[in-house]
């Protein structure tokens, strides 16, 4: 075998131990101290619905049907955006599809692990829209 | 008779030595392993067949999850090879910030390898710190992209995001700092004695071998073995901001640490050159929803070697066929090589030198018998699925 031509040796890493003995603990201390997202960071979709013109794009677009848009009235522009954040895979392709600029994806709200599967079922839209397609909904989807 | 006074171990499926599943069975004589069967497919998805029915964007995210380290280059094949169908190319910024991202991707694969890599040889101290460093990286990536691990930043004919001052700043700062960690890292792979005990002379393969066997990437680069699709066949922007080859000659486990941590200092390098030469253009150009019908074959080098998508449209708004070859799966030849004669103890340091992906490389094999067809529809692959099971 090749002779080496570095000097062995023993406990390379000592250093770097001892001077960690002396710094603060490197783990974040997530659930006591919140860490603050980057500004890009891709959380939780957000839907404006006063810019909506209902192309569909974002629905056509989204990888994993995370996307449902409802025509409430289309001549008046009104929608609803039923919106899955379960089966959201976050990668934002509907927020680039959409020519109106009416969805982001916010930087505050990623904190949406939850042991029930209601707040996964996100309703966006004008508030009378909103009450109108739930009041419907029943009569809707019967097997729901 | 001899045959059947053979002794075999078992190792998986479960976590056999990395945290991914997949069956070995090596058969052994006192603690030298004399043959090695490997029996992979335990996490296949079907993401190929998948695609068939989604349309092309939805596709370029399906595709960017067959790997969970190396997302960035999956996804960047599939859209270098779409626009190359559609005869559009992106923008040259848009290239540009292709590539950044890819090497940025390129250090967290390394340095999470280097941990894995050292913690199978029991070195958990480096295991530690060289993933705390990794951290730098990844939160570079999640404030360039917006995510950790699934970046996105690709689209059909473009990225989504440009890169400000701020940006460039901090990702300046952050490969100082990991530039420094990684000659500390070099350092002590090379010269710590009783990590060299593990490393050096194990599992070596000739520059021979690794031709016969088809190594790509830094595996096959540490025997030698002087590819390199970024070098061979520029992509993105690899043509104006060209990488040099690092190789080794050695073949064995420390030359693979070695090739790795010197190719970061080369991603360092790259890093540098073109956040400081970004050229200024638009970030898409405009990909139409139908892809003209025709054919394809895309390769970028992914961190863990080539990687290959044929792509084929008929004219529609789906993908007709897509086929992915990881380089994970050409390297496993050099684990069944190199594994007879070893000693059992160093199995799981030759597995994880190889840098494996096992989800990226389990695909479908229908082996044919008689006047079988082998054409599969989605019918009789979920009839298959299901009846599997039963």
């Amino acid at each position: 075998m090749k002779k080496p031509n570095k000097r062995l040796r023993l406990g390379t890493m000592i250093g770097d131990v001892v001077r960690s003995i002396f710094r603060r603990p490197i783990t974040q201390q997530y659930p006591f101290v919140r860490t603050e997202a980057p500004p890009r960071f891709r959380g939780k979709l957000v839907y404006d619905p006063e810019k909506c013109a209902g192309c569909m794009l974002c629905v056509k677009d989204c990888p994993s049907d995370a996307i449902e848009l409802i025509t409430i009235d289309k001549a008046a522009k009104k929608f609803v955006m039923r919106y899955h954040a379960d089966r959201c895979t976050y990668c934002a392709q509907c927020v680039i599809s959409c020519r109106f600029k009416c969805l982001s994806m916010s930087s505050e709200d990623w904190e949406l692990a939850s042991v029930h599967k209601e707040p996964f079922e996100v309703y966006y839209g004008r508030e009378e829209d909103v009450a109108f397609l739930l009041e419907k909904r029943p009569a809707e989807c019967p097997e729901e | 008779m001899e045959e059947t006074k053979k002794f075999i171990v078992p190792i998986g499926p479960q976590h056999p030595a990395l945290k991914e599943p997949g069956h070995f069975e090596f058969s052994v004589e006192g603690e030298i392993v004399t043959g090695v069967s490997i029996r992979l497919g335990y996490v296949h998805r079907g993401i190929e067949k998948g695609a068939e029915n989604r349309s092309w964007v939805q596709s370029l995210y399906l595709f960017e999850r067959v790997c969970g380290i190396c997302s960035h280059v999956h996804a960047t094949a599939f859209a270098l090879g779409v626009e190359k169908l559609c005869n559009v190319s992106a923008p040259p910024r848009a290239q540009a910030i292709r590539t950044l991202v890819g090497e940025l991707e390129r250090i967290h694969s390394h340095m999470l390898w280097l941990g894995v890599a050292a913690h199978e040889g029991g070195f958990d101290t480096l295991f530690m710190y060289s993933w705390r460093d990794r951290e730098t990286v990844m939160d570079l990536l999640e404030m360039l992209c917006g995510n950790r691990v699934n970046y996105s930043i690709n689209l059909l004919g473009g990225v989504k995001f440009d890169i400000d001052h701020a940006q460039r700043d901090a990702i300046l700062r952050g490969v100082d700092f990991l530039e420094e960690r990684s000659h500390h890292y070099l350092k002590i792979c090379t010269t710590d004695r009783t990590f060299l005990g593990r490393t050096r002379g194990v599992g070596t393969m000739t520059r021979e071998q690794a031709d016969e066997f088809g190594m790509v990437g830094p595996t096959g680069r540490a025997s030698g073995n002087k590819r390199d699709v970024r070098i061979d066949a520029p992509y993105a922007s690899y043509a104006e901001f060209p990488v040099k080859l690092v190789t080794a000659e050695a073949g064995d486990l420390m030359a693979r640490f070695d090739v790795r941590i010197r190719e970061l200092f080369e991603s360092f390098r790259l890093i540098r050159l073109i956040l400081d030469n970004l050229p200024q253009s638009e970030l898409t150009a405009r990909v139409p929803r139908r892809v003209p019908a025709g054919e394809v074959v895309s390769r970028v080098e992914a961190p863990r070697g080539e990687l290959f998508y044929y792509i084929k449209s008929n004219g529609s708004d789906q993908p007709e066929r897509v086929k992915v070859r990881t380089p994970s799966l050409c390297n496993w030849g050099s684990v069944t090589q190199t594994a007879v004669g070893s000693k059992l103890a160093d199995m799981p340091m030759i597995l994880s030198g190889i840098d494996p992906c096992f989800s990226c490389n389990d695909r479908l094999v229908n082996i044919q018998r008689g006047d079988n067809s082998q054409v599969w529809t989605w019918e009789d692959l979920r009839r298959y699925g299901i009846e599997y099971y039963r």
